[in-house]
């Protein structure tokens, strides 16, 4: 413990500091090809053919690859934890997003590389793209997945649920109805350091793959399920990250690069350029989320409905596990006895997106946040002091049923008002996080509050 | 072509027009300058070019024929740091370091011309430099430490040895 509270120097400050810091792009290996992809021109097509014949014979270029390289070409980041995998390493039949990968080339030099990708000939069929997820069911809207506008997979459902007490009786005793539409758009990650792969094929068979990913041993899995090798075939070289906040969750350059180095029996480096980072890269989700909460004319939250349509873009990545934590937390951090949750991932022909520092959360936190200031705002009440009051105690069940332990609203909103100098009135001030009594126990949040306080939790 | 790089001669065959942030780090493996964009918005391939700070993404090597270029590997080493390395260290100033060689050149640049510890001219030298992991304050805070000589040129080490009779939990009820 005697860390807690020093000052020490970071592990890796002194390299930082005198430019030795190797990441991947710094690593150097010799006879080292350069990549280029191909990528979709186009929202939303259908490929009607694909020829890179000529690229192949270019001067220069080693390998090209295309979806018939790929062992197993769709698979998913959550596969291995059982979310059904829809996303091609490499287009195979329609490109779905714009930027997305249709072919591959590893040659000797980056220009070559540039020159034979405009030798692929590739013909589309472009169609119409769907951009608005809100007009995602409506007759006629432009499909994406055949299998329908949303990601189908929770339970038997086709949208995350949740339902808690009774809320049409908290609606029937309202005194106002408070409603809001919230939507969060979508935010590049904008790592300084662009996507990078270096994968080197070794005399035992082995790849030694150098990669700027955040997350070493799904992007393993992800690499093995792709190329059909077991993990021991895998040595991954990673933990110099040149910023990633999410965005390097995926699993992004590493696959295509193993697959040219595996096809031309050279090591490969395929690096993004910084349009190809805007462009293609995965974002932050936008969201649309809607609101309507049942409140007291003395600042209670009775209720609240939430509609939530979560913008997956063309493939599911990580979005299913993003809404679901949204799910959770939608109530925010407050307590609120009586909920009803419907949450959609649906697809449009957008970028995929992917993790972003607390991703579900923090989108819904955003909407819950203006909710609570607009709630007070209709009913004259202060603010704070309408947090304070629904402000999760412990012992208050979250909308996903667990009995908070150490819920830190009140001394968070205590300080944030000593702060930025905020006045309270001295019953808020006096408030702490202790179990709900007296006043600050209404008859509807009686049902709500575990008898134990929480200690059963212990 | 002819460049003196942190004080080293170096013959060239890089093409004419071949940016010299190719040239550092593909020919002659000075891999401190980053390629964060290649198109001069970053300022991450910042390097000095006779005392300036240069983007050298858009430098083309026949601009600069014979001239003498500086990147982080010529500022200091690790047990001799320049003011603005110790700095950046000291004021934890680094977070990814992705931006930090740039950062330090630029910075290098204003406090070895006689910058003071002003906060707008800190970062009217700082400009278009860019951080992500939003280091900015920790980055304008070292810079001004630099500039007002508040530095040691000595890294502070960390010291693992164990620490006689402490206890094992701090917190009363920690489940540690």
């Amino acid at each position: 413990m005697k860390a807690v509270g020093a000052r020490l120097p970071r592990y890796d400050g002194l390299a930082h500091v005198t430019g030795r810091t190797t990441y991947v792009d710094d690593v150097r290996v010799p006879r080292t090809l350069w990549t280029k992809a191909l990528r979709s021109p186009h929202h939303s097509a259908r490929i009607a053919s694909l020829d890179t014949s000529r690229a192949e014979q270019h001067p220069g270029v080693r390998a090209v690859v295309t979806h018939e390289d790929v062992p197993k070409n769709v698979y998913g980041h959550l596969e291995a934890l059982g979310v059904p995998g829809d996303e091609p390493l490499l287009a195979e039949g329609e490109v779905r997003y714009r930027g997305q990968p249709i072919a591959a080339v590893a040659a000797e030099d980056e220009a070559t590389a540039r020159e034979a990708l405009e030798l692929i000939e590739v013909e589309f069929e472009e169609r119409e793209p769907l951009f608005d997820i809100r007009k995602a069911f409506d007759p006629g809207a432009p499909t994406v997945h055949e299998w329908g506008p949303a990601f189908p997979h929770f339970g038997p459902h086709d949208h995350r649920r949740v339902r808690k007490g009774d809320v049409d009786a908290a609606f029937e005793r309202a005194d106002t109805i408070v409603e809001g539409v919230y939507r969060p758009g979508a935010i590049e990650h904008v790592p300084l350091e662009p996507q990078v792969a270096l994968v080197v094929p070794e005399a035992d068979g082995r790849l030694t793959i150098y990669s700027c990913t955040q997350a070493m041993y799904f992007s393993m899995g992800v690499v093995a399920q792709h190329l059909q090798l077991p993990l021991n075939r895998l040595k991954f070289v990673g933990g110099t990250v040149g910023g990633g906040f999410g965005g390097k969750v995926d699993t992004a350059s590493e696959t295509i690069a193993a697959l040219l180095a595996v096809k031309a029996g050279r090591p490969v480096k395929w690096r993004w350029t910084r349009e190809e980072e805007f462009l293609a890269s995965s974002t932050r989700a936008p969201w649309h989320i809607e609101l309507a909460d049942a409140v007291t004319k003395d600042g209670w939250i009775l209720g609240r409905r939430t509609l939530t349509l979560h913008d997956a873009g063309a493939y599911t990545r990580f979005s299913s596990y993003g809404l679901t934590k949204h799910a959770f937390h939608h109530s925010g951090a407050y307590t609120i006895p009586n909920v009803h949750f419907d949450g959609y991932v649906l697809y449009s022909n957008r970028v995929p997106t992917t993790a972003m520092r607390g991703f579900g959360v923090t989108s819904v936190s955003y909407a819950v946040e203006l909710h609570m200031t607009r709630i007070a705002e209709v009913l004259g009440i202060d603010p704070f002091e309408l947090r304070l009051r629904n402000a999760n105690r412990i012992g208050d069940t979250t909308p996903n049923l667990v009995v908070l332990k150490d819920p830190s609203t009140v001394p968070v909103m205590l300080a944030a008002a000593e702060r930025v100098g905020i006045e309270l009135a001295p019953e808020y001030r006096a408030m702490t996080s202790e179990p709900r009594s007296g006043e600050l126990l209404p008859e509807h949040l009686a049902g709500a509050v575990s008898r134990t306080n929480g200690k059963e939790a212990g | 072509m002819n460049l003196t790089v942190n004080g080293v001669e170096a013959r060239l065959v890089s093409p004419p027009l071949a940016s010299l942030l190719h040239v550092l780090r593909e020919e002659l493996g000075v891999t401190s300058p980053k390629a964060g964009c290649q198109q001069g918005g970053c300022g991450a391939c910042t390097v000095l070019v006779d005392g300036e700070p240069r983007r050298s993404c858009l430098v083309p090597l026949a601009t600069i024929e014979g001239a003498r270029v500086t990147t982080v590997e010529g500022l200091g080493r690790p047990d001799d740091l320049a003011p603005v390395q110790a700095a950046f260290h000291e004021g934890y100033a680094a977070q990814c370091g992705f931006c930090t060689s740039g950062m330090l050149i630029a910075a290098h640049a204003y406090v070895e011309r006689g910058g003071t510890d002003e906060r707008g001219a800190i970062l009217e030298a700082l400009g278009g430099h860019i951080c992500r992991c939003t280091g900015y304050a920790k980055i304008v805070a070292a810079v001004s430490a630099a500039a007002r000589g508040d530095v040691a040129t000595q890294a502070v080490e960390a010291s693992y040895e164990p620490v006689p009779g402490e206890p094992e939990v701090l917190v009363k009820g920690s489940p540690a």
